[in-house]
């Protein structure tokens, strides 16, 4: 028998708003290389805001500017609070050293250009960084639906718009970040580790 | 809650926020002021942004005389959405004589303020127009996932997050217009006509 749908998830929600990313190895069954994500929230506990998280190395206990690992934001409290809830039970990011030591670099500006069915372009600038998210080649957009079994939290219930992108790439002042797309096993398939999330909600089961 | 199998396999119809007001004098009479937003990530026709105002639904005309207008930053993606959304929502928003008279407008600024747990608004201007869209009294954010007789259209299926106003203002270039949001019923959820929808995905089954 065909399930069926709960029109009202019970759970509480927790944010909504945009979440893609670009995770890059140097080889297919290497470590990544680099791991950057990206949030434009319209709903949280701690309100609205941007951030941009760059490690351009991931194993490295060090923050920007020894290194370049930074996360650029306009709200550090929501940005604290995705980072402990969300981004730190992510398995790419788990117990990696530079997110514990990655900065929180005050957000000057931030614009996205192009378009998800082309090129999109997430741009941020601080007071000595101009970091930049490009996506390219993307794919057919899927609408996501999971559960905590199948949510990269655990935890959550979690809908969302995808496009896989089969090119990525992050910049840093200039600079473009070292490694390439490469493949996971995500919401049971084998997906780019090159992504836009849009229209993402997530909610606690209760 | 999420079905079990993660990857809908429905085609994306268009997706992002859709906050709106509907205003009416009193429940049993006419509307008397509209206004949809749109925060467009994907449609075939592109991103952007657009506000569907109708000042005066009941009226056919447009502007100098009457804010019926779309205004947008992107002309194609808007009369996609009117022709393939805004066009199927059965009422006051494809049946109104408004509705053929929409005027397209170019946005020269759509800017974001308050917050999601009192008050938010909308601003979006246009040459000689200033609107805001004003949401209060909000509610506690509910995540849906309606299937398509729960929708407008009857034929989609739709994920987004409700946040209900109880008291929702539209004000055209510092003149607040007629009327307050009436009761509303959706998926056995009893809301209001004015409501701040974000993270919108809309999906042919």
């Amino acid at each position: 028998m065909a399930e069926q749908r709960v029109a009202v998830n019970p759970g509480v929600v927790d944010w909504s708003g945009e979440n893609p990313g670009i995770y890059l190895r140097d080889t297919d069954d290497g470590p990544w290389v680099t791991l950057s994500v990206f949030f434009r929230v319209v709903l949280s506990p701690f309100g609205s805001g941007h951030a941009m998280l760059v490690l351009d190395e991931p194993d490295t206990g060090k923050g920007w500017p020894d290194v370049r690992n930074f996360i650029v934001n306009d709200n550090e409290e929501l940005t604290r609070y995705l980072i402990r809830d969300y981004v730190s039970g992510f398995p790419s990011f788990r117990d990696k050293p530079g997110l514990e030591a990655m900065s929180y670099v005050p957000l000057d500006t931030v614009t996205c250009a192009g378009d998800p069915q082309s090129e999109y372009i997430e741009t941020v600038t601080a007071q000595d960084l101009m970091a930049r998210m490009t996506w390219s080649e993307t794919m057919e957009p899927m609408a996501v639906e999971v559960t905590p079994e199948n949510s990269a939290t655990g935890k959550h219930d979690m809908y969302s718009l995808f496009f896989e992108a089969r090119q990525a790439k992050i910049e840093v002042n200039g600079d473009r970040l070292s490694g390439n797309v490469s493949t996971r096993q995500f919401f049971g398939k084998t997906m780019s580790t090159a992504f836009l999330a849009f229209s993402e909600t997530w909610a606690k089961p209760q | 809650m999420p079905l079990s199998t993660p990857v809908n396999p429905g085609k994306i119809w268009w997706s992002g926020d859709n906050p709106g007001i509907l205003l009416k004098e009193s429940e049993d009479g006419p509307w008397s002021a509209l206004a949809l937003f749109f925060r467009i990530v994907y449609t075939p026709a592109g991103r952007g942004s657009a506000l569907f105002l109708y000042e005066k639904p009941d009226v056919g005309a447009s502007l100098p005389d009457v804010h019926n207008v779309v205004i947008t930053d992107n002309e194609k993606m808007a009369r996609w959405l009117s022709d393939n959304f805004v066009g199927s929502l059965p009422g006051a928003f494809s049946e109104s004589a408004a509705y053929k008279a929409l005027q397209y407008v170019p946005l020269t600024d759509a800017v974001v303020s308050g917050d999601t747990s009192s008050r938010y608004v909308q601003r979006v201007k246009a040459d000689g127009i200033d609107v805001e869209l004003i949401w209060d009294q909000l509610g506690t954010p509910t995540a849906l996932e309606l299937s398509p007789e729960h929708v407008g259209t009857r034929s989609h299926e739709v994920f987004n997050l409700l946040v209900e106003s109880r008291d929702a203002s539209i004000v055209v270039n510092g003149r607040r217009l007629l009327g307050q949001v009436v009761p509303r019923v959706q998926a056995g959820v009893q809301t209001t006509t004015g409501f701040v929808y974000f993270s919108e995905v809309w999906i042919e089954p």
